[in-house]
Protein backbone atom coordinates (compact mmCIF):
# COMPACT_ATOMS: atom_id res chain seq x y z
CA UNK A 1 0.00 0.00 0.00
CA UNK A 2 1.15 3.49 -0.73
CA UNK A 3 0.67 6.73 1.09
CA UNK A 4 -1.86 8.91 -0.57
CA UNK A 5 -2.31 12.63 -0.48
CA UNK A 6 -6.08 12.31 -0.26
CA UNK A 7 -5.88 10.42 3.02
CA UNK A 8 -8.67 8.07 2.01
CA UNK A 9 -6.55 5.06 1.28
CA UNK A 10 -5.10 4.39 4.70
CA UNK A 11 -6.96 3.01 7.71
CA UNK A 12 -7.70 5.90 10.03
CA UNK A 13 -8.44 6.01 13.74
CA UNK A 14 -12.08 6.76 12.88
CA UNK A 15 -12.19 3.58 10.76
CA UNK A 16 -11.13 1.52 13.76
CA UNK A 17 -13.74 3.24 15.92
CA UNK A 18 -16.43 2.45 13.33
CA UNK A 19 -15.28 -1.19 13.20
CA UNK A 20 -15.35 -1.50 17.00
CA UNK A 21 -18.71 0.25 17.18
CA UNK A 22 -20.36 -2.10 14.69
CA UNK A 23 -18.84 -5.20 16.31
CA UNK A 24 -20.18 -4.01 19.68
CA UNK A 25 -23.54 -3.17 18.10
CA UNK A 26 -23.96 -6.58 16.49
CA UNK A 27 -22.93 -8.42 19.66
CA UNK A 28 -25.22 -6.37 21.89
CA UNK A 29 -28.12 -6.58 19.44
CA UNK A 30 -27.63 -10.35 19.34
CA UNK A 31 -28.04 -10.56 23.13
CA UNK A 32 -30.86 -8.02 23.09
CA UNK A 33 -32.81 -10.02 20.49
CA UNK A 34 -32.24 -13.21 22.47
CA UNK A 35 -33.79 -11.50 25.49
CA UNK A 36 -36.71 -10.01 23.59
CA UNK A 37 -37.61 -13.14 21.63
CA UNK A 38 -38.64 -15.66 24.25
CA UNK A 39 -39.27 -19.30 23.59
CA UNK A 40 -42.89 -19.62 22.57
CA UNK A 41 -45.31 -22.44 22.75
CA UNK A 42 -47.37 -21.89 19.64
CA UNK A 43 -46.58 -22.14 15.93
CA UNK A 44 -48.40 -19.70 13.67
CA UNK A 45 -48.31 -20.21 9.93
CA UNK A 46 -49.35 -17.30 7.75
CA UNK A 47 -49.60 -17.15 3.97
CA UNK A 48 -49.81 -13.73 2.27
CA UNK A 49 -50.61 -12.09 5.61
CA UNK A 50 -53.47 -14.47 6.35
CA UNK A 51 -53.28 -16.78 9.37
CA UNK A 52 -53.66 -20.36 8.15
CA UNK A 53 -52.69 -22.50 11.14
CA UNK A 54 -52.07 -22.13 14.84
CA UNK A 55 -50.50 -25.27 16.26
CA UNK A 56 -49.00 -26.25 19.59
CA UNK A 57 -45.21 -26.45 19.43
CA UNK A 58 -45.26 -29.66 21.45
CA UNK A 59 -47.08 -31.73 18.80
CA UNK A 60 -44.86 -33.25 16.14
CA UNK A 61 -46.40 -32.95 12.71
CA UNK A 62 -45.86 -31.97 9.09
CA UNK A 63 -48.02 -29.33 7.41
CA UNK A 64 -48.14 -28.16 3.83
CA UNK A 65 -49.45 -24.73 2.82
CA UNK A 66 -50.13 -23.25 -0.61
CA UNK A 67 -48.43 -19.96 -1.46
CA UNK A 68 -48.39 -18.00 -4.72
CA UNK A 69 -45.42 -20.06 -5.99
CA UNK A 70 -46.53 -23.50 -4.81
CA UNK A 71 -46.46 -25.77 -1.80
CA UNK A 72 -44.31 -25.07 1.25
CA UNK A 73 -43.90 -27.99 3.66
CA UNK A 74 -43.29 -27.16 7.32
CA UNK A 75 -42.24 -29.65 10.00
CA UNK A 76 -42.78 -29.34 13.75
CA UNK A 77 -40.68 -31.75 15.80
CA UNK A 78 -39.16 -31.80 19.30
CA UNK A 79 -40.44 -28.27 20.01
CA UNK A 80 -38.67 -26.98 16.94
CA UNK A 81 -39.88 -25.86 13.53
CA UNK A 82 -38.32 -25.90 10.09
CA UNK A 83 -39.28 -25.53 6.47
CA UNK A 84 -38.73 -28.88 4.75
CA UNK A 85 -39.62 -27.98 1.19
CA UNK A 86 -40.20 -24.69 -0.57
CA UNK A 87 -40.72 -23.68 -4.20
CA UNK A 88 -38.86 -20.40 -3.76
CA UNK A 89 -35.70 -19.84 -5.84
CA UNK A 90 -33.31 -18.75 -3.09
CA UNK A 91 -34.22 -21.31 -0.35
CA UNK A 92 -33.45 -18.88 2.45
CA UNK A 93 -36.20 -20.48 4.54
CA UNK A 94 -34.67 -23.94 4.09
CA UNK A 95 -31.23 -22.76 5.14
CA UNK A 96 -32.58 -21.34 8.38
CA UNK A 97 -33.17 -24.97 9.35
CA UNK A 98 -34.59 -25.73 12.83
CA UNK A 99 -35.71 -22.78 14.93
CA UNK A 100 -36.84 -22.77 18.53
CA UNK A 101 -37.89 -19.15 18.62
CA UNK A 102 -38.44 -16.21 16.30
CA UNK A 103 -39.59 -16.84 12.78
CA UNK A 104 -38.90 -18.42 9.42
CA UNK A 105 -39.83 -16.23 6.51
CA UNK A 106 -40.15 -17.16 2.85
CA UNK A 107 -40.62 -13.91 0.96
CA UNK A 108 -41.14 -15.32 -2.56
CA UNK A 109 -43.87 -17.75 -1.45
CA UNK A 110 -45.22 -15.28 1.18
CA UNK A 111 -45.05 -17.90 3.92
CA UNK A 112 -44.38 -16.77 7.47
CA UNK A 113 -43.86 -19.23 10.32
CA UNK A 114 -43.57 -17.72 13.79
CA UNK A 115 -43.21 -19.26 17.21
CA UNK A 116 -45.25 -17.29 19.73
CA UNK A 117 -47.01 -18.02 22.94
CA UNK A 118 -48.42 -16.70 26.18
CA UNK A 119 -44.89 -16.41 27.60
CA UNK A 120 -44.20 -13.54 25.27
CA UNK A 121 -46.88 -11.28 26.78
CA UNK A 122 -45.61 -12.01 30.27
CA UNK A 123 -42.11 -11.06 29.32
CA UNK A 124 -43.13 -7.71 27.87
CA UNK A 125 -45.26 -6.93 30.95
CA UNK A 126 -42.30 -7.86 33.09
CA UNK A 127 -40.11 -5.33 31.30
CA UNK A 128 -42.59 -2.46 31.30
CA UNK A 129 -43.72 -3.16 34.88
CA UNK B 1 -21.70 16.92 -16.79
CA UNK B 2 -19.06 16.42 -19.45
CA UNK B 3 -19.48 13.65 -21.99
CA UNK B 4 -16.20 12.19 -20.75
CA UNK B 5 -17.75 11.84 -17.27
CA UNK B 6 -20.89 10.29 -18.74
CA UNK B 7 -18.72 7.78 -20.52
CA UNK B 8 -16.89 6.97 -17.30
CA UNK B 9 -20.13 6.55 -15.35
CA UNK B 10 -21.36 4.14 -18.02
CA UNK B 11 -18.09 2.23 -17.74
CA UNK B 12 -18.24 2.13 -13.93
CA UNK B 13 -21.87 0.99 -14.09
CA UNK B 14 -20.83 -1.82 -16.39
CA UNK B 15 -18.12 -2.89 -13.92
CA UNK B 16 -20.62 -2.76 -11.05
CA UNK B 17 -23.11 -4.77 -13.09
CA UNK B 18 -20.49 -7.39 -13.93
CA UNK B 19 -19.59 -7.80 -10.24
CA UNK B 20 -23.29 -7.88 -9.34
CA UNK B 21 -23.91 -10.68 -11.85
CA UNK B 22 -20.74 -12.53 -10.82
CA UNK B 23 -21.82 -12.40 -7.18
CA UNK B 24 -25.18 -13.94 -8.03
CA UNK B 25 -23.28 -16.97 -9.37
CA UNK B 26 -21.33 -17.58 -6.15
CA UNK B 27 -22.99 -20.27 -4.04
CA UNK B 28 -23.41 -19.03 -0.49
CA UNK B 29 -23.96 -21.13 2.63
CA UNK B 30 -26.40 -18.50 3.90
CA UNK B 31 -28.28 -16.99 0.96
CA UNK B 32 -29.18 -13.68 2.61
CA UNK B 33 -25.49 -13.05 3.12
CA UNK B 34 -24.41 -11.06 0.08
CA UNK B 35 -20.85 -9.94 -0.44
CA UNK B 36 -21.87 -6.64 -2.01
CA UNK B 37 -18.92 -6.69 -4.40
CA UNK B 38 -20.50 -4.08 -6.66
CA UNK B 39 -20.20 -1.67 -3.74
CA UNK B 40 -16.46 -1.57 -4.50
CA UNK B 41 -17.35 0.25 -7.72
CA UNK B 42 -19.81 2.53 -5.89
CA UNK B 43 -17.01 3.48 -3.48
CA UNK B 44 -14.58 4.21 -6.32
CA UNK B 45 -17.22 6.35 -8.07
CA UNK B 46 -17.94 8.19 -4.83
CA UNK B 47 -14.24 8.83 -4.28
CA UNK B 48 -13.52 10.23 -7.75
CA UNK B 49 -16.85 11.79 -8.76
CA UNK B 50 -18.98 12.36 -5.67
CA UNK B 51 -22.47 11.41 -4.54
CA UNK B 52 -24.57 12.06 -7.64
CA UNK B 53 -22.58 9.86 -10.04
CA UNK B 54 -22.32 7.19 -7.30
CA UNK B 55 -26.12 7.22 -6.99
CA UNK B 56 -26.41 6.94 -10.79
CA UNK B 57 -24.06 3.96 -10.87
CA UNK B 58 -26.03 2.29 -8.07
CA UNK B 59 -29.39 2.89 -9.76
CA UNK B 60 -28.14 1.62 -13.14
CA UNK B 61 -26.63 -1.44 -11.47
CA UNK B 62 -29.83 -2.26 -9.52
CA UNK B 63 -32.16 -1.71 -12.49
CA UNK B 64 -30.11 -3.55 -15.11
CA UNK B 65 -29.01 -6.21 -12.61
CA UNK B 66 -32.62 -7.03 -11.77
CA UNK B 67 -33.51 -7.18 -15.46
CA UNK B 68 -30.58 -9.51 -16.17
CA UNK B 69 -31.25 -11.76 -13.18
CA UNK B 70 -35.02 -11.73 -13.65
CA UNK B 71 -35.87 -10.18 -10.29
CA UNK B 72 -37.24 -6.88 -11.65
CA UNK B 73 -40.14 -5.61 -9.46
CA UNK B 74 -39.90 -8.74 -7.28
CA UNK B 75 -39.17 -8.66 -3.52
CA UNK B 76 -35.42 -8.89 -4.15
CA UNK B 77 -35.59 -5.86 -6.46
CA UNK B 78 -37.16 -3.57 -3.85
CA UNK B 79 -34.74 -4.78 -1.20
CA UNK B 80 -31.83 -4.22 -3.56
CA UNK B 81 -33.07 -0.77 -4.63
CA UNK B 82 -33.76 0.49 -1.10
CA UNK B 83 -30.54 -0.97 0.25
CA UNK B 84 -28.49 0.45 -2.61
CA UNK B 85 -29.97 3.94 -2.28
CA UNK B 86 -29.63 4.03 1.52
CA UNK B 87 -26.08 2.67 1.41
CA UNK B 88 -24.89 5.08 -1.28
CA UNK B 89 -26.65 8.09 0.28
CA UNK B 90 -25.20 7.37 3.72
CA UNK B 91 -21.71 6.96 2.27
CA UNK B 92 -22.05 10.18 0.27
CA UNK B 93 -23.26 12.11 3.31
CA UNK B 94 -20.48 10.71 5.51
CA UNK B 95 -17.75 11.64 3.02
CA UNK B 96 -19.27 15.12 2.53
CA UNK B 97 -19.69 15.82 6.25
CA UNK B 98 -16.38 14.35 7.40
CA UNK B 99 -13.91 14.50 4.55
CA UNK B 100 -10.69 12.58 5.28
CA UNK B 101 -11.89 11.40 8.71
CA UNK B 102 -12.67 7.93 7.40
CA UNK B 103 -10.87 5.91 4.78
CA UNK B 104 -13.01 4.05 2.26
CA UNK B 105 -12.98 1.12 4.69
CA UNK B 106 -14.91 3.09 7.33
CA UNK B 107 -17.18 4.64 4.71
CA UNK B 108 -17.94 1.19 3.31
CA UNK B 109 -18.82 -0.25 6.75
CA UNK B 110 -21.19 2.65 7.41
CA UNK B 111 -22.74 2.16 3.97
CA UNK B 112 -23.17 -1.58 4.59
CA UNK B 113 -24.90 -0.84 7.90
CA UNK B 114 -27.43 1.56 6.39
CA UNK B 115 -27.90 -0.78 3.43
CA UNK B 116 -28.91 -3.54 5.84
CA UNK B 117 -31.07 -1.28 8.00
CA UNK B 118 -32.95 -0.07 4.92
CA UNK B 119 -33.45 -3.65 3.75
CA UNK B 120 -34.81 -4.70 7.14
CA UNK B 121 -37.20 -1.72 7.17
CA UNK B 122 -38.38 -2.46 3.61
CA UNK B 123 -38.80 -6.16 4.41
CA UNK B 124 -40.85 -5.18 7.45
CA UNK B 125 -43.04 -2.60 5.69
CA UNK B 126 -43.63 -4.43 2.41
CA UNK B 127 -43.39 -8.14 3.15
CA UNK B 128 -43.30 -9.22 6.78
CA UNK B 129 -45.41 -7.25 9.21
CA UNK B 130 -43.82 -9.10 12.11
CA UNK B 131 -41.09 -7.47 14.12
CA UNK B 132 -39.88 -10.83 15.52
CA UNK B 133 -38.70 -12.05 12.14
CA UNK B 134 -36.88 -8.80 11.46
CA UNK B 135 -35.25 -8.72 14.88
CA UNK B 136 -34.10 -12.31 14.57
CA UNK B 137 -31.94 -11.65 11.49
CA UNK B 138 -30.83 -8.09 12.35
CA UNK B 139 -27.76 -8.96 14.47
CA UNK B 140 -26.46 -11.41 11.86
CA UNK B 141 -26.96 -8.88 9.09
CA UNK B 142 -25.16 -6.14 11.03
CA UNK B 143 -22.23 -8.46 11.81
CA UNK B 144 -22.01 -9.77 8.23
CA UNK B 145 -22.37 -6.25 6.81
CA UNK B 146 -19.51 -4.98 8.95
CA UNK B 147 -17.24 -7.80 7.75
CA UNK B 148 -18.10 -7.57 4.04
CA UNK B 149 -18.16 -3.76 4.25
CA UNK B 150 -14.63 -3.69 5.66
CA UNK B 151 -13.32 -6.13 3.02
CA UNK B 152 -14.99 -4.22 0.16
CA UNK B 153 -13.70 -0.94 1.55
CA UNK B 154 -10.11 -2.21 1.61
CA UNK B 155 -10.55 -3.62 -1.92
CA UNK B 156 -11.79 -0.23 -3.14
CA UNK B 157 -8.75 1.46 -1.56
CA UNK B 158 -6.42 -0.75 -3.58
CA UNK B 159 -8.42 0.02 -6.72
CA UNK B 160 -8.37 3.76 -6.00
CA UNK B 161 -4.59 3.61 -5.45
CA UNK B 162 -4.07 1.82 -8.74
CA UNK B 163 -6.27 4.25 -10.67
CA UNK B 164 -4.46 7.24 -9.16
CA UNK B 165 -1.07 5.74 -9.96
CA UNK B 166 -2.07 5.25 -13.59
CA UNK B 167 -3.78 8.56 -14.16
CA UNK B 168 -1.77 11.06 -12.15
CA UNK B 169 1.67 9.83 -11.13
CA UNK B 170 2.33 13.15 -9.45
CA UNK B 171 -0.43 12.50 -6.92
CA UNK B 172 0.96 9.27 -5.54
CA UNK B 173 4.30 9.33 -3.77
CA UNK B 174 6.34 6.24 -4.44
CA UNK B 175 7.58 5.34 -0.98
CA UNK B 176 5.92 2.15 0.24
CA UNK B 177 4.59 1.89 3.78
Amino acid sequence: MRLNSSGSTKTTFADKLVLLFFIALSLSSFFFVNEVLPQGSEVRIEVAGELKYTLPLSDDRIISVEGPMGTTIIEVKNKRVRVVKSPCPNKICLHQDWIERGAVVCLPNKVLVTITGPQQKKEIDGITG
Amino acid sequence: MESRDRYRIALLSAYALALHGFEALIPSPVPWLRLGLSNIITLVTLFFYGLKPALMVTMIRVLLGSLLLGTFLGPAFFLSLGGGLAGTLSMGIITALFPRVFSMMGVSMIGAFFHNVAQLVIAYVLFVQRIEGILAVAPFLIAAGTLTGAVNGVASRYLINEIQKQHSPALSPTEPI
